[in-house]
C-alpha cells in the first residue's frame, strides 16, 4: 500500500518535455539562420525620414556609398578616401557601364561633402543618383 | 536478482534533459534580445549634371528652389517647409512635367535637401536636378 503511493508521486513529477523542446529548437534554428553577425552598413549614419518617397528595392548591382556626418566616405562600412572611391567607381564603370549609385548620407552632413561625392560620380559619367532615406522607422533610437 | 536488473534497464532509458533545456533557453533568450528589425528604406532619385556644366538660367518651365543652412527659398521667396510642400503640390497638380532645379549651399545640412526631395516626390514631380552653389 505504501509502495503504491510512492510510485504515483514520481509519475506525476515528470511531464513530457518533447513538444516543448521541439518548438524551442525550431525557434533556435530560425534565429540562428536569420541572424546577421557582421554589419555591412555604417551604423553611425542617421538617415533622414522621408515617408512620402518611393520604396527602395534591393538591387544587386547598385553601389552603396555612405557619407557620415564628418564627410568620411565608406562603402559597406569600409572607410576609404575620395580618391580610392573615385578609382573603385571608375573601375566598375569601365567594367559594367552605367549602374545605380545609392548615396546614404547622414542627415547632419554638410552639402559640401555630399557634393564632393556627387561630383566624383558625375565626373565619371554617372549623373543619375539616388539618395537613401527612411520610409518607415522600425529601429528605436 | 531478476527484479533488480529490470529496474536498472528502466533507469538507463531516461535521460536528464534539464541542463540541455537550460542552455537552449539561454541561447533562445540571447537571440530574441539581440534581434533587430531593419528600417524600411526610401529612394529619392535625382539628376546631377557634370560639375563643369553651367546651371541653367531662370526659365518659366523651371522651378527654382534654393536650400540654405537656415531654410528654403522658392522662386526668390523665403518659405517654410510646409509652404514649400503646399506650393509644390499645387504645381505638381497643374503641370506635373515641371523641371525642378534645387541649388544647395555648401553649408546646408543634407537633411534639408532630403526634405525638399521628399516634398517633390509627394507632389509627383519627377524631374529633379541638384546643383551646388
Amino acid at each position: 500500500m505504501g509502495r503504491k503511493i510512492h510510485k504515483t508521486r514520481t509519475e506525476a513529477a515528470s511531464i513530457d518535455m518533447t513538444p516543448m523542446i521541439d518548438v524551442v529548437f525550431q525557434l533556435m534554428i530560425f534565429f540562428i539562420v536569420t541572424m546577421k553577425m557582421t554589419k555591412d552598413v555604417n551604423p553611425n549614419i542617421k538617415l533622414e525620414l522621408t515617408k512620402d518617397s518611393r520604396l527602395l528595392e534591393n538591387s544587386e548591382q547598385a553601389l552603396i556609398v555612405e557619407v557620415d556626418r564628418n564627410g568620411m566616405v565608406s562603402s559597406h562600412n569600409a572607410r576609404m578616401d575620395r580618391e580610392t572611391f573615385r578609382t573603385i567607381l571608375k573601375a566598375r564603370y569601365n567594367r559594367v557601364g552605367e549602374f545605380p549609385v545609392l548615396i546614404r548620407g547622414d542627415r547632419r552632413t554638410k552639402h559640401r561633402d555630399i557634393r564632393a561625392v556627387m561630383d566624383i560620380c558625375a565626373d565619371i559619367g554617372l549623373w543619375r543618383l539616388t539618395f537613401v532615406g527612411i520610409k518607415e522607422k522600425k529601429t528605436r533610437t | 536478482m531478476a527484479r533488480e536488473r529490470k529496474h536498472k534497464v528502466g533507469e538507463k532509458a531516461e535521460l536528464n534533459m534539464t541542463p540541455m533545456i537550460d542552455v537552449v533557453f539561454q541561447l533562445l533568450i540571447f537571440f530574441i534580445v539581440t534581434l533587430k528589425q531593419e528600417d524600411i528604406l526610401a529612394r529619392l532619385d535625382v539628376n546631377r549634371p557634370a560639375p563643369d556644366k553651367v546651371p541653367p538660367q531662370v526659365d518659366i518651365e523651371l522651378l527654382q528652389i534654393q536650400v540654405y543652412n537656415l531654410g528654403f527659398v522658392l522662386q526668390g521667396h523665403r518659405v517654410t517647409l510646409e509652404e514649400l510642400q503646399r506650393q509644390l503640390e499645387r504645381i505638381g497638380r497643374n503641370s506635373p512635367n515641371t523641371s525642378v532645379v534645387i541649388k544647395c549651399t555648401a553649408d546646408s545640412p543634407h537633411a534639408y535637401l532630403m526634405q525638399v526631395l521628399n516634398a517633390c516626390g509627394k507632389a509627383k514631380l519627377t524631374s529633379l536636378n541638384v546643383f551646388s552653389m
